[in-house]
Order: structure tokens, then sequence, then C-alpha cells
């Protein structure tokens, strides 16, 4: 997505957004689009409303927690991330995107009550400050493909940036950067680009923006001090992967520091059983299901681990051929797959969050 | 109350049917032990045709008993409204019996050409302890009005899967009947059945060819069909073949292991075993004994087994 609003068709209000002046700003910004006022409580769509319904716009109060750890499982090593939930779903149209699943709330979905909110989540950090809080606005949604029209980063970066124990990762599959641009902070501030290689990109990722559009707006954020992150999440088994992933790794030379890239995530692609059939319904011609899939200890279906084995440590030698330092871990896997990947294992959670909240006090302090 | 020819009542399920898959069998039994206990209710149209309201199988029974009349509760379409039809069909059916799944669709699709979306998914789904979702309701719907009546009647005696039933349904009709047929030939449990399905929509799909195409290509309809065997051999042939296909390196990983072990020739009563897919980093070994004395005849025996150090990632081992 190269445009800077998301081609919407409608905003619907909830009863409880009502008179909301997150609202009412956002509604400012889309004067040309009709609104319609709704109850409480959103109508469900079946998965043929999935596309339509990311022409949606839907505002409303979110009533459970904005703040929450990553749903990790104890079969795997999970980074001990958290998520703030500022809306969910997203104008991109990715096919492996596990969001489809939750099918029957389609909308574009904008919590508006988050300013209302943030008091306290920013009250719950500082009261841990002992505590480094590694959060991000891009688990359900993509935290820039709407910020035209949301202005979270106008709210969220100044209020990140000023803490301590704190980072706020933006990670995104869009070159929407502008407003992360103008704002005058840097300080705990990581955008963050998901990366596949060009035949994912450009057949799987749809509508989200080229793969050397993000790697150029990434250079543009680098170029402007910002610390940049990365996410090779999903991997994706497909024909000519390994020239597929060379080509990125080739771009990121090309366009991108190393010495100023906190992390670089890897995650082999894994769904949830019943992804599938709407994946397959919604992108007939995908490739993303080909692979050798098998249950996983946590229920979802991932690749064949000698296939994972060898998808990570691929990446492996070839990030560290480009740099040594990239902060490389994965996303969701064993301590054994780490060992015989990475060379080492944090060996549970607590190890990993360890590891990257070490990587925050070095680019931060 | 009138007499009623049978030969004047609608054959054909009407607007108030909500019958299919049903055996006649306890019926004609009653019928001819105690009678009929329950008149029929009709509806008469205007131009004089009467549908079933209630009774659609005990008309069925008694047609195939012979009778040629039958005592009827008849009311003219001036006294009772389609919806008014369709809801004493629903509640009588309800009261007595348990609806199967295309039963189900049934009810539903009737009820959604009289009644609001809503008002379906509020008061009737969970009538018919179903979920509240328009999903589900739209599944049942199309359930019975797409699928063809040989997949129904498997759907509605319970052979086939309602989530197997769900996945036909999104093939073409001819692909679905090429699926369906070896269904129904092999004996499969749901999870089969499921795994089939994926398999082979799988398949076709890396291999860039119909699943027409698939399931006619030589080496499986001789494995469907195969002769010298019985059906559940069949049916374990043909999942294997196609598990093989499907999840090659797997294949090839748990053959090297079962090989690897078995080289080992280990004490009788001992075991290793891989988890499910190799996902977890050990694998299980398992001695079975009596008594303390045979415990340490099998370590000891296990410890000088040659061999040993051949145990590890079976896809690292040379094929």
């Amino acid at each position: 997505m190269t445009g800077k609003i998301p081609p919407l068709k409608e905003v619907i209000v909830e009863k409880g957004a009502q008179g909301d002046a997150f609202a009412r700003s956002i509604l400012d910004r889309l004067t040309w689009l009709p609104v319609r006022r709704a109850p409480s409580g959103e109508t469900e769509l079946d998965v043929n409303g999935l596309g339509a319904g990311k022409k949606i716009l839907y505002l409303l109060p979110y009533r459970g927690q904005f703040l929450k750890p990553c749903p990790g499982t104890k079969e795997y090593i999970c980074c001990g991330y958290q998520i703030l939930n500022v809306g969910t779903n997203c104008p991109l149209d990715c096919s492996y995107c596990i969001l489809q699943a939750y099918f029957n709330l389609p909308y574009l979905r904008i919590f508006v009550n988050l300013e209302e909110e943030i008091g306290h989540i920013l009250n719950r950090i500082d009261a841990h400050p002992e505590k480094i809080f590694r959060i991000g606005t891009g688990e359900f949604t993509d935290s820039l493909a709407l910020d035209e029209i949301t202005r979270w980063t106008d709210l969220l970066i100044p209020l990140f940036s000023a803490r301590k124990n704190v980072i706020l990762e933006l990670k995104t599959k869009t070159d929407q950067i502008e407003r992360v641009l103008d704002s005058n902070y840097r300080k705990r501030i990581v955008v963050s680009w998901s990366l596949n290689s060009p035949y994912i990109a450009a057949h799987e990722e749809h509508k989200a923006a080229g793969l050397r559009a993000r790697l150029q707006a990434a250079r543009q954020c680098q170029s402007e001090g910002f610390v940049l992150g990365f996410h090779f999440d999903p991997l994706i088994f497909h024909r000519g992967w390994r020239d597929g992933y060379l080509r990125t790794l080739e771009l990121m030379d090309k366009y991108l520091d190393p010495k100023r890239i906190i992390w670089i995530s890897l995650g082999a692609f894994r769904y949830m059983p019943a992804l599938k059939w709407v994946i397959r319904k919604r992108h007939p011609a995908t490739c993303v299901l080909d692979g050798e899939f098998v249950a996983g200890l946590d229920g979802k279906m991932r690749y064949f681990k000698p296939i994972r084995l060898e998808m990570y440590a691929f990446m492996k030698e070839n990030l560290d051929k480009w740099n040594h330092d990239l902060g490389l871990y994965l996303c969701m896997e064993s301590d054994e797959v780490w060992r015989k990947t990475l060379g080492w294992s944090p060996n549970n959670t607590e190890g990993c969050r360890r590891y990257l909240d070490g990587r925050v006090l070095r680019f931060f302090g | 109350m009138q007499e009623i020819r049978l030969q004047d009542i609608e054959d054909r399920p009407g607007p108030y049917c909500m019958s299919f898959g049903y055996g006649l069998e306890p019926l004609i039994r009653s019928i001819k032990a105690v009678g009929l206990m329950n008149s029929p209710l009709l509806r008469e149209n205007l131009g004089g045709a009467l549908h079933v309201i209630a009774g659609y199988r005990r008309i069925h029974a008694l047609k195939s008993l012979g009778y040629q009349e039958v005592l009827c509760r008849v009311l003219p379409e001036s006294q009772i409204t389609p919806l008014e039809g369709l809801l004493f069909s629903f509640y009588d059916n309800l009261a007595t019996r348990k609806l199967n799944d295309v039963e189900k669709g049934m009810v539903l699709r009737r009820l959604s050409q009289c009644l609001p979306e809503d008002q379906i998914l509020e008061e009737y789904m969970p009538l018919l302890n179903l979920p509240s979702h328009r999903t589900t309701l739209f599944l049942y719907i199309e359930l019975e009005a797409r699928l063809e009546d040989e997949i129904k009647l498997d759907l509605a005696r319970g052979n086939l899967a309602l989530r197997a039933a769900r996945m036909l349904l999104e093939m073409d009709s001819r692909t679905r009947w090429s699926v369906f047929r070896i269904l129904s030939n092999l004996t499969l449990n749901v999870n089969q059945q499921l795994q089939f399905i994926d398999y082979v929509v799988d398949i076709a799909k890396i291999e860039k060819k119909g699943v027409t195409e698939l399931l006619h290509e030589p080496v499986l309809v001789e494995l469907c069909t195969g002769e010298g065997i019985n059906r559940p051999q069949r049916t374990k042939a043909v999942l294997n073949f196609l598990r093989s296909r499907r999840l090659p390196t797997l294949k090839e990983a748990e053959r090297r292991f079962h090989e690897t072990v078995n080289r080992l020739k280990l004490p009788q009563g001992v075991s290793i075993s891989a988890s499910p897919f190799f996902e977890a980093s050990q694998y299980r070994l398992q001695v079975l004994f009596e008594n303390g004395e045979e415990l340490r005849r099998k370590i000891v025996r296990l410890a000088e087994t040659e061999g040993l150090l051949a145990l590890g990632d079976p896809w690292r081992e040379k094929a």
C-alpha cells in the first residue's frame, strides 16, 4: 500500500464511540465517506465478507485489556513481547494472515478509547521501572497502514519515547512513514518491517508496499535517526526460496546500515488448522499451504522440523555474512531448533526476553 | 377430519417437509401392530393441491403398506399461513425426535424464506442446538440446497462428517462427486475423512492438476478398488499412499528412523519411539520387565547394542 489513506467505503460508529473526541477527529479526516451509526455489538460476516470488511472502518470502544503479553505457548520459546491492542485487522490482504481466522469480525476496527486508557497503561509501565517493556502495535493490525487516519503515532511516540523502561515497535509492511518522520522523537522507538522474498512479497502480500519501497522507507527512517527492526515472519518454503531470500538480503545490504538494526526475527509459517480453509477459499492460487506441514506441539500446523532447520540455518548463515550482530532471534521455536540453527539457545522464554531486553539497553541505554 | 385418498397427497417433499434420510421400518411395524395413531395434517391450496404439514413419514409408510386412504385433518390455506404451517411442522418434529444435519438445513432454508435472518439466529438456531452464527446458518442452508441427494443421505445417516461435507461443498459438483465416491467406498472415521479430502486437495494444488484427475490415476484407482484385501486394508493403503505423496520428507524420515531402530535388534520388550512428526527433540525408550534381574539384564544388553550411536535426526542419516 503506497497511498496515504486506504480505499474505504464507509465508516461505522458503534454506539459507545458516538460523541467520542478520538472518533470525531477520525471522522473529520474522512468527510467524504458515508457514516453509519450502529448499536453495540458488531454484525458478524461470513468468510465472503472478509474482503468487503477491509473497506469499512469500524470505530468502537475496546472493553478488554489494551496491553497484553503476546500469546505464546509453553511448548516453544516466546520473546516476551507486549501487544498494545490499538485495533484489529488491516487494509493489507496477505494470504497467510492469521487475522483471517477471526473472520466473523472482519472490519478495520479502531479502538477509540485508546487515548483515555493510555494513562493506565503508562501507570503500569511506570510502576515497574526495573522491567523493560517491549511493546508493539503491529500484531493485530499494521502499525502504520491506518496511521494517516488514526494518528496513532502522534499519540504514542511522544509518550513512549519519554520513558526509560519501554520501547515502542511500529511494525509495518507499508511505506507510510511520513508521520513517524515528522515526529521530534527518536529514542525508544523502533520502526520495523516485515520482509519476505520478492516472490512472496509480490504474490502473497496483497496491497502491501513492494519490497523495494519498504526498504527505501526503512533507509529513510534509518537516515533520520530511527533504530530499525526486521521480521522474516513468516518464512515461506516456496520454489526458489533460497534465491528469493538471498535477493532480499542483497537489497537490505544495498539500502541499510546493519549496525543500526536492533533485531531481526525469523519465524517459519505456522497456522491454526481453522485458517487453512479460509486461505484456500480466499486465496485459491496461494502457494503458502504447499509445504509439508505437521501438527506442532502447540496444535498449530508448522513445517516439518528439518525444513524449518534448513530455512533458519540458511537465513542465519547469510545474515551473518552481512553482519554478525543483528540480534537474530526465532519466533516461537524450540530450544532444540534454536541450538541447531543459531548455534545457541536462550533456553526458555525468560532467557529470550533477557536477550532482547539486552539489545534494548545496548541501543537505547 | 376427512378421509383422503393417498394418491391425492403431494408425494415430493413440500414446503413444510423437514424429513430426510429416515428409515420407515419402525413406523411400518407400529402401523401394522396398532394402526395409525395420529392423523396427518394437510394444507389445501386454492387449486386443491394437498401439502403435508405434519405426517410426511406416516403417509409414506401407509403408501408402502398399500393403504389407499387415510383420515387427515385438512386446513384450507385461508386458515393457516405458510409460516404457521412451517412452524407447526417444526415444533411437531422438534417435540418428537432429533433432526439430522440435512433436516436442520431444511428447517433453516425454509425459515429463511419467511423470517428475518436475525430472528432465525436468535430464536431458531438454539432450538436446533446450533450456535447462533451467520456462518453456521449459511452452511446448513447451503448443505441442504447444494449437495446431491446421495451425499446428503450419507450426511443424514452419520456416515459423512459435517466438516467433510463442508469441505465437499467448496468443490464443483464433478469434483465433489469423484471425492464422495471414494469416501463412500472406504471405511473412514471422521478424522480420516477430513484427512483424505485435505490430502487430495493439497496434492492436486501442488501438482497443478484437478482433484478428479488425481483420483483417476491408475495407482490410486487400483488402491481404492484393490482386490484381495478388505475395506479397512484398502482404506489404510489409500491414506498411506496419499500421506507419502503429500509429506514425502516426513515419510522418508519415518522410514529411516524405523530402519535404524530395527537394525539395533533391541532385546524383547524394549522399544524406542519418536514423538509425533519428530517435533519434540527427544526419543522415548520403553523397557518392559518383570523384576530387577530382568531389568538389569536388558539394560546391560542395551548398553552393548551396536549401532546405538546411529540414533539421531533421521533426516541427517544417509539413505
